[in-house]
């Protein structure tokens, strides 16, 4: 019976997953931008809230982009707050300050190492902005970015805003080509339907857009999340907009607003940051199902389902994997799974290559990898995720970074 | 104040109550992940391990529990009682096909004997007439000539008859005399019509000698009947025979294949009253698998190895199964175990030969 039932939760799961991609397709082809009213004319002041740790010398660079924004740059500001990096990130952002003076940049420094989350209230402190933007320090952001993310406040309802995060080394190696094609199916085909109803379950915290008051609002809660008395500084991203979403404001990813990442290009880095979403999906989860019954009818059904499925689906996949490698030890081995993930491939490039040049890979067939990392990831990262969760380390930022001479700053 | 101070340290008490609580929950939870956590990776270790081994070792073989309501043992009993009976339904066409071969050549051999008799008859038929023929036709131009001169003589009677009426009349003789003389006269004229009508049936006579008729055609047609009779006897016996002949081979062949059958493991699990052992060997490991080579049943199916019996016969039969660890489709034989410890026949897989592992 419980095999059953197992096989029952997998197959809904995929069937949801599958029917988002569909549905995500076809909004795309019928509903450009799924139909939100965008006004360009409604120009907030807006505070670009950095919280950094560790980024060295990237952190210059992504200020840089910040400062050729298409907004007016009276009406906008930049907060750089450094969460006690080890590293030179904290005289990068001073020399950015002193560099790009057409925009206002205001630099902070922890009193002491606290994480992303409470980075960001931290510089929340010093903004009086109306619409707050929170960004990851290794991105390079469109000019039209910022524009973009506030243009669509100007739909009543909206409490957040997400914008498309593109990959910026895409060539670098099998898995940085993996992980473009999963950025851009997630951005461009999954979360459509979930910006269709307005209710995107995690809008990713490279850029995030909200409003203040509603930020207000939902600070005490992030300053206050912990598991079982330590405090939880990851996944802040998603605490967010499940936040934003239980308070009844709809949420989107404008895909306009374009920004670019560095991906993860060695396996342990990209253990670990998966780790680390990993982990938020499974707190997300059990926040989820605690909060569910006050919330489940204020909730958009797309919502419930997202919010329900997509971690149970990582839970029960782990056992399905389990379950299949010893009943079934080579059925993942046959050319059935390859074709499929080959043709997906073949694909998905197709479309980066036509509508998203930048991210055009030299090796699309190299997703016939995924095979094997879906495999190790569902099979390592979700019982790691779920006996580390009292772990409070973000992974991917060493601590022991040795500091670099700020001298050769922008050179 | 003191009810402040009274406030504050319930909070406080509450606050490190909460605290040892939370510590308690991580404390265990800790210990928890750490044990699932290794558990895992012994796990995943023992996972590969059991992959590896299984990819290179080719000494194992996979019992098979084969019960009497097994459905191959059931499905090869079924098989083979129809064979029987077929066998059966053969012997009983075949016995009532050599009767009726051995009455059809009884009655060939009668009508081959009637042939020659009957060509007999009808050369010394032919013959008789071949001789009687032209006596016949010379003695009936005899008769056409006697009756020619019959004839002129009964002309000359009628004129007598007119004298004897005429005498009558005149009274020379006497009416008596006169009816004496015309009754010769009616006399002679009806031999004259008798020997007519035996010249016509000499003329027939002669015809039947010297020509054939219809009489000829019916014995020849009898004789041509007779030998048709004989042709299709030959190929009703003939065919009979090949029928028989094919028979006899198909019983030939259906009691090899009972013979053959009888050697298979589900005839023996099926009519055999003592419980028997088999396990499957693929290809790879039939070198090992020959009568009397030892068999090790392990524990976690590939350590502390023990014998547990040795091969007792080898079926040459194809037979494929799912390869116990890997599930793929696996080619190979079936042998009978000789087990000194039954419970291994339970065992996911034996090792034939040696011990997998040297231990």
């Amino acid at each position: 019976m419980a095999p059953i039932l197992l096989w029952l939760i997998m197959v809904l799961c995929l069937l949801i997953s599958v029917m988002k991609y569909l549905m995500g397709l076809i909004l795309r082809l019928t509903f450009h931008g799924t139909g939100i009213r965008k006004d360009y004319t409604y120009q907030p002041k807006v505070s670009v809230l950095m919280p950094c740790f560790n980024e060295g010398r990237t952190v210059y660079q992504t200020i840089e982009s910040i400062s050729k924004c298409n907004y007016p740059s009276e009406s906008f500001e930049v907060i750089a707050q450094d969460d006690c990096s080890v590293d030179d990130s904290y005289e990068w952002m001073l020399k950015a300050q002193r560099d790009f003076t057409n925009i206002s940049i205001r630099v902070g420094r922890n009193e002491f190492n606290c994480g992303k989350a409470r980075t960001v209230c931290n510089a929340l402190e010093h903004s009086s902005a109306e619409v707050i933007i929170s960004i990851d320090s290794d991105c390079i952001f469109h000019p039209d970015a910022i524009r973009e993310l506030t243009a669509c406040f100007a739909e009543p309802g909206i409490g957040s805003v997400g914008g498309r995060v593109g990959v910026s080394n895409p060539n670098d190696s099998i898995i940085t080509a993996i992980q473009t094609m999963i950025y851009y199916s997630a951005f461009e085909l999954y979360k459509m339907p979930e910006n269709w109803t307005r209710s995107v379950c995690c809008i990713s915290g490279c850029l995030f857009a909200i409003r203040r008051e509603l930020l207000l609002e939902i600070e005490p809660a992030i300053r206050a999340r912990n598991w079982f008395g330590i405090p939880v500084n990851q996944g802040e991203d998603r605490f967010l907009t499940h936040q934003t979403l239980l308070r009844g404001y709809g949420t989107y990813i404008n895909n306009d607003a374009l920004c670019w990442t560095t991906v993860p290009n060695t396996l342990s880095v990209l253990f670990k940051q998966q780790l680390r979403w990993r982990r938020s999906i499974v707190r997300d989860f059990f926040f989820t199902m605690r909060t569910l019954p006050q919330h489940v009818w204020k909730l958009h059904p797309n919502t419930v389902l997202t919010l329900v499925l997509q971690p149970l689906g990582a839970l029960v996949a782990l056992l399905v994997v389990v379950t299949m490698l010893t009943s079934d030890p080579l059925a993942w081995a046959g050319p059935t799974p390859l074709v499929v993930y080959l043709g997906i491939a073949a694909a998905l490039s197709w479309a980066i290559k036509k509508y998203s040049v930048r991210e055009t890979l030299q090796h699309p067939l190299a997703f016939g990898a995924y095979i094997a990392w879906s495999l190790a990831s569902t099979l390592f990262i979700t019982p790691l995720a779920l006996c580390t969760m009292d772990s409070a380390d973000w992974g991917t930022r060493t601590k022991e970074q040795q500091e670099v001479a700020v001298g050769h700053a922008g050179s | 104040m003191p009810a402040v101070d009274t406030s504050h340290t319930q909070v406080k008490a509450r606050a490190q109550r909460q605290s040892l609580a939370q510590k308690s929950v991580i404390t265990v939870y800790r210990i928890f992940a750490i044990a699932v956590l290794y558990a895992v990776l012994a796990g995943v270790f023992a996972y590969a391990f059991v992959m590896g081994f299984y990819a290179l070792n080719s000494t194992w073989a996979a019992p098979i529990i084969l019960s009497s309501y097994d459905e191959k043992s059931l499905d090869f009993m079924q098989k083979l009682v129809i064979s029987r009976q077929t066998i059966e339904d053969l012997k009983v066409d075949v016995t009532r096909q050599q009767s009726t071969l051995a009455e059809m050549t009884r009655q060939r051999a009668a009508l081959v004997a009637l042939d020659p008799e009957l060509q007999t008859a009808i050369v010394r038929e032919r013959e008789h007439d071949q001789l009687t023929g032209p006596q016949l036709v010379a003695l009936d131009a005899q008769k056409q000539a006697d009756n020619t001169k019959t004839k002129a003589m009964l002309v000359q009677i009628h004129q007598l008859e007119t004298q004897i009426k005429s005498d009558l009349a005149s009274g020379l003789i006497t009416k008596g005399d006169a009816a004496t003389q015309l009754a010769a006269l009616n006399q002679a004229e009806g031999a004259y019509t008798d020997s007519k009508i035996a010249d016509v049936l000499l003329s027939d006579t002669v015809i039947d000698k010297t020509t054939i008729g219809t009489k000829a055609l019916d014995v020849l047609e009898k004789q041509a009947e007779l030998r048709s009779e004989i042709a299709q006897l030959d190929i009703t016996v003939s065919v009979a025979e090949k029928q028989l002949a094919e028979d006899t081979r198909q019983v030939d062949r259906l009691r090899d294949a009972i013979s053959t059958a009888k050697q298979s493991p589900y005839y023996l699990n099926a009519s055999g009253s003592k419980r028997l052992y088999f396990a499957f060997v693929p290809y790879d490991n039939q070198a090992n698998a020959k009568p009397g080579s030892a068999i090790y049943d392990c524990y976690l199916n590939m350590v502390l190895c023990r014998k547990v019996g040795t091969v007792k016969q080898v079926f040459l039969g194809e037979e494929v199964i799912s390869h116990p660890i890997f599930k793929t489709q696996v080619r190979g034989l079936t042998i009978l175990m000789d087990l000194s410890h039954p419970e291994s026949a339970k065992s996911q897989t034996v090792f034939l030969g040696r011990k997998p592992m040297l231990f």
